[in-house]
């Protein structure tokens, strides 16, 4: 009932020992207060989970873009207190480092999701699924030691940027996994029955039906796991060590935004300050420019 | 198959229709906001612990001149070799990063070789060595017997790189930087370990005659973190303290009997700017770069000496005929009477049996122009050049590199 349709009744009744209509109106308006201060909190409760994305990218776009010119895009970074240089480098490396955990990444994370919306049944894939959860659970700094004490100590037996894809690899999968099973299940039976009676073999109704069905969530995932993977720091320190020099080779260490900003920011250097900035700022494009390529990429329904 | 069509776009309605993933703007908000967040965190946390804003100051460059003209052996690597690997990795201390920097761009520019360095502290220098994650190492401290004993690859040698001071720091009001303030072995140790409370001290007023030092509570601040910074500091007042060396000793960090913590040499230059009447020690550089006092220190002839490059290079004159074959020399308290006593090496950490041949020509050859041709550059950037008798011992270890059993320097 709003507030305009209200109205007293026309014959106010008074019960013997009850409070008056007049009463009962003050509570009504005590009530109707008490709603919209409610509506009114609740309000700039999300207007301020808003504007903390809108304060930091916005300061660091204020902060960061001095820093940008084609030089720091293009150069690597000069000796320490010389200003000048940029920060191609890790622009590049954190572009091959994400390509590369993508590709160890996205089939796995996209065959488990799987697995667990079409096929797992049972004990297994609550294990699978439990077990995916505590990887995503897991501080990336574990996973950075992990990596360390496995592939840079042991496997490759250096620092590399194979052992940070790896890492981020391990980042990556359970967001995957999470999201495309998530997207799957939403995909309605009916459709999936639909196919069966026509006689199409399960492989194929997943592959024609269900996943095209669910394609932008099962993007949208993806592009979250790039963007959690592209901003991890800790990880790649302990893996990757960052580079002076554009790097190509997987198998040497490589730079990467996050350590860039890392190593600038810590630093005694005004002009590093500026570029760590406008590294913070090239890292948040890096990803939106990401995850528009991969939208417009596979924007056509030609998926089948 | 039309119908199936329809089916798909309408469970696609339905997705969005479900308000998970609806609509282009709500993902954007999720992505942009993820990536900000982390970024924009990362950059602000730090921005706060970095004081020394202003470039590193120009230091007197007389000792780099001097000592560039001189070093027999410069000159002779001017370009690429053939065979050499195009990329090399390093990783150790924080104290000589900058000069490292600087050196390894000079490097690309002359041979094409990228040598990777990546100040992680000489504790991770050690550790990075030692498991071969690294082709060399770095470090202020040099690495025990019982490191040296635990290395995946055997023989570590321990090649000098550069030389800094390590300098008492002090903020009197009443004094100016410009008076240098005089401290003797004795009343140093003594102010850290407690015993000297007032700047007034007797012992204090006996050395600084004329020097109007004020009746006030002595404000101590050292390092919070592990350094070789610490290290070469305590390492000076053990040996010049029989108290100090018993009752904390020297170490990368130790027990401090008093003061405040300062992270960082940048965190102690920090504190001793925002407290008067305070004293602490760092890197030569940080006390230029935050203009603060800098004490003269008695050394082991008794004259009381100002750190500066020519000082140190003195310093560690003084102990070139005496160093240990293995070069892991500690300078403090050396003999001569312009040496500055509280000075100390920063080593590169090499393997001597290398199994890759590229590798070990390419890091033979870059060591070779690092403590040759590249000593030019210390001065600028506030380390002293190494004395030549250093850099003939060094020489040694580097013609001493093998690669299966044959010595990888090309030179010579």
């Amino acid at each position: 009932m709003s507030s305009d349709t209200y109205a007293p009744p026309l014959a106010p009744a008074y019960p013997p020992g009850g409070r008056s209509i007049f009463e009962a109106d003050a509570r009504y308006q005590v009530r109707r207060g008490v709603a919209r201060l409610m509506a009114v909190l609740v309000g700039l409760a999300a207007l301020g989970a808003v504007a903390v994305l809108w304060i930091i990218l916005g300061y660091v776009i204020w902060r960061g873009l001095p820093a940008i010119n084609w030089p720091f895009f293009t150069q690597r970074p000069l000796p320490y207190g010389e200003p000048g240089g940029g920060v191609g480098p890790a622009i590049a490396g954190s572009l091959v480092l994400l390509g590369v955990a993508s590709t160890i990444g996205v089939p796995i994370g996209l065959g488990a999701g799987i697995y667990l919306s079409e096929f797992g049944r049972g004990r297994f894939a609550d294990a699978v699924r439990f077990c995916g959860d505590l990887v995503a659970g897991l501080p990336s700094i574990v996973v950075g030691v992990f990596i360390w004490a496995l592939l840079v100590r042991h496997v490759i037996g250096h620092f590399s940027g194979l052992a940070g894809a790896a890492a981020l690899a391990i980042i990556m999968v359970p967001i995957i996994v999470r999201t495309v099973e998530a997207m799957l299940r939403l995909v309605p039976h009916t459709l999936r029955e639909a196919a069966l009676a026509l006689g199409v073999p399960q492989w194929r109704v997943v592959l024609s039906v269900v996943l095209p069905s669910a394609r932008a969530g099962i993007i949208t995932g993806v592009v979250l796991a790039l963007a959690r993977a592209g901003g991890e720091t800790a990880p790649l320190l302990l893996t990757t060590l960052g580079n002076m020099f554009f790097n190509w080779n997987l198998s040497q260490p490589t730079a990467a935004l996050p350590i860039q900003i890392y190593n600038y920011a810590v630093a005694p250097y005004d002009d590093w300050h500026t570029k760590a900035w406008g590294a913070s700022l090239v890292l948040i494009a890096v990803i939106g420019i990401l995850s528009v390529l991969t939208r417009l990429a596979t924007r056509g329904k030609k998926l089948a | 198959m039309e119908e199936q069509k329809k089916e798909q776009e309408v469970s696609l309605k339905h997705l969005d229709s479900n308000g998970r993933f609806a609509g282009t703007r709500r993902r954007w908000f999720g992505v942009i906001g993820g990536a900000a967040g982390a970024a924009a965190l990362a950059a602000c946390g730090a921005d706060q612990t970095a004081t020394p804003r202003t470039a590193p100051a120009p230091t007197s460059g007389a000792a780099s001149t001097q000592a560039a003209a001189a070093i027999p052996g410069s000159g002779s690597i001017a370009g690429p070799y053939p065979g050499e690997a195009k990329q090399l990795t390093g990783a150790g201390a924080t104290f000589p990063a900058a000069l490292y920097s600087k050196w390894f761009t000079e490097y690309h520019r002359l041979t094409g070789v990228q040598v990777n360095y990546q100040s992680i502290g000489s504790g991770g220098g050690i550790k990075s060595i030692s498991d071969k994650t690294v082709d060399f190492g770095a470090t202020d401290g040099p690495m025990t017997n019982e490191q040296l004993s635990a290395t995946k690859g055997g023989d570590i040698f321990h090649i000098p790189t550069a030389l800094g001071a390590v300098v008492a720091t002090y903020n009197i009001p009443e004094v100016p930087a410009s008076t240098k303030l005089r401290l003797s072995p004795e009343t140093l140790a003594a102010i850290f370990l407690g015993e000297i409370t007032k700047w007034s001290d007797p012992k204090l007023k006996a050395d600084n005659s004329g020097v109007n030092l004020p009746d006030k509570d002595i404000v101590v601040v050292h390092r919070s973190d592990g350094s070789g910074t610490t290290y070469i500091f305590t390492d000076y007042l053990s040996s010049v303290s029989p108290t100090w060396k018993e009752k904390v000793g020297f170490a990368t960090s130790v027990n401090w009997p008093k003061g405040l913590g300062g992270k960082g040499n940048e965190g102690v230059a920090g504190e001793v700017k925002q407290n008067p009447y305070s004293i602490g020690y760092v890197e030569l550089i940080y006390a230029l770069q935050n203009k603060l006092g800098v004490a003269q220190i008695k050394n082991k002839d008794g004259q009381f000496v100002d750190p500066n490059l020519e000082t140190v290079t003195e310093a560690a004159a003084g102990v070139a005929s005496t160093i240990a074959p293995d070069l892991r020399a500690s300078i403090v308290n050396a003999a001569g009477p312009e040496s500055y006593p509280i000075s100390g090496f920063t080593w590169i950490l090499a393997y001597k049996n290398m199994a890759e041949e590229p590798k070990a020509i390419a890091l033979s050859r870059m060591l070779w122009w690092a403590t040759h041709d590249g000593q030019k550059f210390n001065g600028d950037l506030g380390y002293a050049p190494l004395p030549l008798e250093i850099i003939k011992r060094g020489e040694e270890k580097i013609k001493g590199i093998l690669v299966n059993g044959k010595p990888a320097f090309p030179n010579k």
